[in-house]
């Protein structure tokens, strides 16, 4: 398979439609359906991320996200790029966790995207470029 | 693969007040279940129950919202019970830990 791109406005309302490509490209490919699953909720972090910090799109300025697909037999790689500030993803990345056992009260709100990615792919890697921001996701085929 | 629309249901018994979650709960319906929540996590005479069968998706926003109602109802000493969580949503609940805070609710 060659790379895949889709290209979709920096809007919340379009991170369906990557999970519908995503569910086309990783069943072509023979991923299970725990695979599948785990990779929708995984890319979709990164693409709220990138709608969440970086530029966003409206009427009098468009602003897109990049997905990008590719594989080499062993692995589906999955590329998400915004433009925008960096966000401080290389501390973020050390920092995710899971929710801590305690008291609700002090639970934590937010902060589970970027450990949910880690925890349902293989490989998890953030680029920061000059454009912007660059998260790079492999998943092994089985 | 169609798209599975978010929707909610609201029904009420004698003891709860339940909230039928349908379809997929991402970034993009937070406005939406935040204000149907708005009107209905603070009231205390009854239990307030999420109903997830027909969830079909869920990511760390959605979770993220049902942690600020348990703090909510916690904060409030008012009951709050989620039933019926489907097998994926309940893996990603077991991930982020969130499974060790939620009271399970049968269905009534």
């Amino acid at each position: 398979m060659r790379e895949i791109r889709l290209q979709i406005p920096s809007h919340a309302d379009y991170i369906d439609v990557v999970r519908i490509c995503l569910y086309g490209i990783a069943s072509k490919l023979g991923f299970s359906y725990e695979d599948i699953e785990d990779m929708k909720v995984a890319v979709s972090e990164a693409c709220n991320n990138a709608v969440l910090h970086g530029l966003k799109s409206s009427a009098d300025a468009h602003t897109a996200i990049d997905i990008s697909f590719v594989t080499d037999n062993t692995s589906l790689i999955v590329t998400v790029r915004n433009d925008g500030p960096a966000f401080v993803y290389t501390d973020a990345l050390e920092k995710a966790a899971p929710l801590p056992a305690g008291k609700i009260s002090e639970l934590p709100i937010g902060g589970l995207g970027i450990y949910l990615m880690q925890a349902l792919m293989d490989e998890v890697a953030v680029h920061t470029t000059e454009r912007g921001n660059e998260v790079v996701m492999t998943k092994y085929i089985p | 693969m169609a798209v599975n629309q978010f929707h909610v249901e609201q029904a009420e018994t004698k003891d709860a007040y339940i909230l039928y979650v349908s379809g997929e709960l991402d970034l993009s319906v937070v406005p939406q279940f935040r204000s149907i929540l708005g009107s209905i996590v603070n009231l205390t005479n009854k239990s307030l129950i999420l109903n997830l069968k027909d969830l079909k998706y869920i990511d760390s926003t959605g979770i993220g919202i049902i942690v600020s109602v348990l703090k909510i109802r916690d904060s409030l000493k008012a009951p709050f019970l989620v039933q019926d969580i489907p097998p994926p949503v309940k893996r990603l609940f077991d991930l982020t830990g969130i499974s060790g805070y939620l009271t399970e609710g049968v269905e009534n």
